[in-house]
């Protein structure tokens, strides 16, 4: 159960010309997962992640970009302490993800419903103080992006081609809908930020793979 | 008396400066201020005008743009 497959035929479609050295990962793991994989809508200021438009409409988010995002991401995360990130996706898809990359990082994982008042009400039961907040899809995750815009703190957030990159400091570009692209790119970022730290050699793998990190369907077939 | 008047005065707040549009925004609400994310040595600070209108900043050590 390696998790690789062969990826369909029009996946290789608009992809853009990259080597497997350049990237983390060889480019077929990225296909596998569909990471690069947009939406039909396609906004302004995601339009500079934008590869190319496909025949049926979707667009194609730049791998290559993907790619340097999770780099700057996790150098920018290995230097926080790691108690002072928090992981936030209130996508069903998104709570194995996260909660996988805070039990690996040590961050705090925020997944469901987020309670008002976490970060911007000392007196509620649930206040956090984080130093930067990791949100799986900023649309989704409303509640915790504006009460950390509120309080000033840096965000990072994966973004796909129908997010705005408003109140955003650090976007990675990705397919932040699949189930599996949800995961491989949370797996890829708790690599990146342990090899950053020095906690994984530079060359170093998880003991898991990122099917590990994808949310289980039950009762599916 | 003369004691109250010899004792050192505080530091003055360092002024900041957006990082995008070069506005003064210390005693400004809504704005974020971050180390670089590539090289961590240069302090990024967004207004909040850029920040909402996704304004792109440049590190001037590395030089780095984001968001």
């Amino acid at each position: 159960m390696s998790g690789l497959r062969d990826p369909p035929e029009d996946y290789l479609e608009g992809f853009p010309p990259v080597e497997d050295k350049d990237l983390l990962v060889p480019k077929q793991k990225y296909l596998s997962a569909g990471v690069h994989v947009g939406t039909k809508i396609r906004t302004k200021s995601m339009s500079r992640f934008i590869y190319r438009v496909r025949s049926d409409g979707l667009c194609m988010i730049d791998i290559k970009k993907t790619d340097e995002r999770l780099r700057v991401a996790g150098k920018f995360l290995s230097r926080i302490e790691p108690k002072k990130i928090v992981a936030v996706s209130s996508r069903i898809y998104g709570f194995r993800p996260v909660r996988r990359f805070a039990d690996y990082v040590g961050a705090v994982a925020i997944t469901g419903r987020v309670l008002p008042g976490i970060f911007t009400n000392p007196r509620a039961p649930v206040y956090y103080e984080p130093e930067v907040v990791l949100l799986s899809d900023p649309k989704v995750d409303k509640q915790a992006h504006d009460e950390s815009v509120k309080m000033g703190i840096p965000v990072v957030a994966l973004v796909d081609a129908d997010n705005e990159l408003d109140f955003i400091d650090l976007a990675i570009p990705a397919n932040n809908k699949g189930r599996r692209s949800l995961a491989f790119i949370f797996w890829l970022l708790t690599r990146q930020v342990l090899r950053e730290r020095g906690d994984l050699p530079p060359d170093g793998e998880l003991e898991e793979d990122y099917e590990a990190f994808a949310t289980r369907i039950m009762g599916i077939r | 008396m003369s004691q109250d008047l010899e004792q050192p005065r505080l530091s003055p707040p360092r002024e900041l400066f957006c990082t995008s549009c070069g506005r003064r925004v210390t005693y400004e609400r809504g704005i974020v201020k971050f180390l670089c994310p590539n090289c961590g040595e240069q302090l990024i600070v967004r207004c909040r005008i850029c920040r909402k209108h996704a304004h792109e900043y440049t590190c001037p050590n590395c030089g780095f743009t984001g968001p």
